[in-house]
């Protein structure tokens, strides 16, 4: 038996709407009760968190862990290191793996691996199809009986109107979210950054804001005709806000994710061929990230995922177009969401702290397993968070096995400082 | 690597003066302008660079008129220079290509001339020797001492070889804009030289958007051809456009549609300005792009390009080496 006291924070729980000073006592892996002036006697640990924020343990829902078959890029045990130091205590990783996670055997395997190795909760989300090809669908019924919490060719599009109606027939079945990469490949063929002036410049192929949008606007259609839920993974153009924003408000159930990366770069990161600023779908213009911020602010945009996609060096030393797409995020995630967010006055910490917390918890229906929320019994999922805290990224310190992020020594504020996982304090600064 | 480290004239440090040649775009046209007055002058007085040197060609793409035109260039500087295009066939991933110029950086060479079929690839390698590299094409992006010897034809057509401004001039650029790193680098030379540039081609070939780099876009070659001073006619590359290679879709429907707007056939180049001349980088489809007639007239400067690709190449490589 082991007793933990969280003193004196500022306590988060957006599904309470709670937002005041409260202790909150931990016993095992349960919070045993939040409340003013709870006794210290007989803990075998307090923790002082006067000026930081005790909130529930983030939950990112698209990460990259790249076990099984990327293990030189990340492991689940990395993988989830990163995530607590974080502060995430729950991940949801895509199925873009070799093999991919098209099979409940391989879903059961995230799973045993992830009780062995990893530092936080993790849940997989299975492929769409067979392969992650886009042709013949997998098993999706029996995917969601092995325990996967989302549906996704994430990595890639489903390209046909005739297959993805298919899929959202059989997700629909399940309860699950359908979660696209929403990006029309015959678009997008050879294309390595976003089309504008600065491709035309480097002599690089464009991916236009056309390839994300027309998808979301076929895909909206095809999914209210099916009943099934539907996600906008890494949201990266103006005109995709606008689409999600319009179907919304015409009652579609669409919600729509934003990346650390895309709410804060543009396409000027990719000057001087900078691969470590290549990613999928591509960072655009400060038009775009504007859009997105304003669709968070007034609630089109509902989660936030870091997209986190660990890539080696040798990898990205390749010359631009041959280097892989993707970057890390889950080390530097939260400093980030602040900076755009929240030090904007865009949306205060409470809601930052929902669409880290309650939002991708009921996307993925970890809710009904008790996680995204504080409450007295439930599960000790803890982030204490210093809003305030200001450091460097050091690459070189990261926990992940990868080191392409396009944040190296920047200046950030706001980190986690404790994160709990079931009663377990996996990060502590 | 920072950002500095990648911008086109970046100090290479080995050596205190040396610098990298990867692109014009960037380059101030006081540098340009002394590049090219050096070229100038090179034929007469080849320019000095630091004696006993080696520099290699490292050609991870097929050329022979560039490659032939550098080592030239480089004899005629006083310069030793091998040949490493041989690792056309067995290298084609980036990391090979890093280490492949680290070995011969190893060897004991001064500078690298580098062709790839990548973009930025010459960038690349800078970011990881300490040596100068001359970019001699890299993918779509750039080809610097191309674009030098079309401004040095310019000049000398133009009569612009004292000041090399290039005001007053208009050049129609006509053909694959967007594929071509000859484009580019000629585009970046003339309109910071002070040239107006109109880019003509067809929607794939020549979109709006390549206004941002500073020119005009038409989509006639008719509507422009008599109103330039020069019209630069680029190869249809085929291996980019042509159908039935698998998983590319065709950008180009038939040869004739083709030439019914862009081709410099002799009835169109019988409507440009008597003083109008005609550049082709080469090397040139006969009676596609270009007709033969219009290639051999006395207003084409195809051949006059590649007489200056020599004190051009022998300009870059002392700009890029320094002084003793």
């Amino acid at each position: 038996m082991s007793t933990l006291l969280i003193r004196g924070g500022r306590v988060i729980d957006p599904a309470s709407s709670t937002d005041a000073t409260l202790d909150l006592a931990i016993r095992d892996d349960r919070i045993e009760a939040i409340g003013k002036g709870l006794s210290s006697a007989r803990v075998d640990r307090v923790i002082d968190a006067a000026g930081k924020l005790v909130v529930p343990g983030l939950i990112d829902p698209h990460v990259h862990l790249r076990e099984p078959g990327h293990e030189h890029k990340e492991t689940i045990a990395s993988g989830t290191q990163a995530a607590v130091v974080g502060g995430f205590t729950s991940v949801c990783c895509m199925p873009n793996t070799a093999p991919a996670l098209d099979a409940p055997e391989l879903i059961r395997f995230v799973y045993d691996a992830a009780a062995r190795t990893g530092a936080c909760r993790v849940f997989p989300v299975a492929a769409a199809t067979k392969g992650r090809k886009g042709e013949e669908l997998a098993e999706i019924e029996l995917l969601a009986q092995a325990g996967a919490v989302a549906i996704s060719d994430d990595g890639d599009c489903i390209p046909t109107a005739g297959v993805m109606a298919r899929v959202f027939g059989a997700v629909a079945r399940t309860g699950l979210v359908f979660m696209q990469h929403c990006q029309d490949p015959t678009l997008t063929r050879g294309a390595s950054m976003h089309a504008g002036e600065i491709s035309v410049r480097l002599g690089l192929t464009g991916w236009p804001r056309e390839a994300e949008e027309i998808i979301i606007e076929r895909d909206v259609r095809l999914a209210r005709a099916s009943g099934c839920r539907y996600h906008v993974q890494h949201i990266s153009s103006a005109g995709s806000v606008e689409i999600v924003r319009k179907a919304r408000a015409a009652g579609a159930r669409i919600t729509a994710e934003a990346s650390p990366h895309h709410l804060i770069l543009t396409h000027e990161a990719c000057e001087h061929y900078n691969t470590s600023a290549k990613v999928n779908p591509p960072l655009r213009e400060a038009s775009d990230r504007d859009a997105i911020r304003a669709g968070v602010a007034d609630g089109t945009i509902t989660v936030l995922a870091t997209d986190h996609a660990p890539h080696a060096d040798f990898e990205k030393s390749l010359p631009f177009e041959e280097a892989p797409m993707g970057l890390l995020g889950l080390e530097s995630a939260l400093p980030l969401y602040a900076e755009a967010l929240v030090h904007t006055g865009l949306i205060g910490w409470p809601r930052l702290i929902a669409m880290l917390t309650l939002e991708p918890a009921r996307l993925c229906g970890l809710d009904a397993k008790g996680l995204g929320v504080l409450r007295a019994g439930g599960i000790a999922d803890v982030t204490i968070l210093d809003p305030d805290a200001a450091w460097t990224l050091d690459a070189g310190a990261l926990k992940s096995r990868s080191r392409n992020t396009p944040f190296a020594g920047r200046s950030l504020r706001g980190r986690a400082t404790a994160t709990i996982v079931g009663g377990v304090v996996r990060h502590a600064l | 690597m920072t950002a500095a480290a990648m911008t086109p004239t970046t100090t290479a440090p080995g050596r205190s003066s040396s610098r990298h040649l990867l692109a014009l775009r960037g380059l101030p046209a006081k540098d340009l302008r002394s590049l090219l007055a050096s070229a100038r002058d090179a034929a007469d007085t080849p320019p000095v660079v630091p004696g006993g040197l080696t520099i290699a060609t490292l050609f991870f793409e097929d050329s022979t008129r560039t490659r032939t035109s550098f080592t030239l260039a480089a004899q005629r500087c006083g310069l030793h220079c091998v040949d490493l295009s041989a690792v056309t066939s067995s290298v084609n991933k980036g990391e090979t290509l890093i280490d492949t110029a680290l070995t011969v950086e190893a060897m004991g060479v001064q500078a690298l001339i580098v062709r790839a079929r990548q973009s930025g690839a010459a960038a690349l390698i800078a970011q990881r020797v300490r040596i100068p590299v001359l970019n001699a094409g890299d993918g779509r992006h750039e080809h610097p001492t191309q674009g030098l010897l079309d401004a040095m034809t310019l000049a000398k057509a133009f009569d612009r070889l004292d000041t090399f401004d290039f005001r007053g001039v208009h050049v129609a650029i006509v053909g694959d804009i967007v594929s071509s790193r000859v484009a580019r680098s000629a585009i970046a030379a003339f309109t910071t030289l002070g040239a107006r540039v109109t880019c003509v081609g067809p929607a794939s070939m020549a979109p709006a958007s390549l206004a941002s780099l500073g020119v005009e876009v038409s989509p006639r070659l008719d509507a422009v051809v008599d109103q330039a001073d020069a019209v630069m006619m680029l190869r249809i590359q085929f291996e980019r456009h042509a159908a039935g290679e698998p998983g590319k879709a065709p950008t180009l429907a038939s040869v004739r549609e083709y030439r019914a707007f862009y081709a410099l056939t002799t009835e169109r180049a019988a409507r440009m300005k008597d003083h109008a001349i005609v550049l082709h980088p080469g090397p040139m489809n006969r009676g596609i792009e270009i007709d033969a007639e219009v290639a051999d007239a006395a207003r084409s400067r195809v051949l006059a390009q590649v007489a200056n690709g020599v004190p051009v190449r022998m300009a870059a490589l002392a700009w890029c080496l320094g002084r003793v």
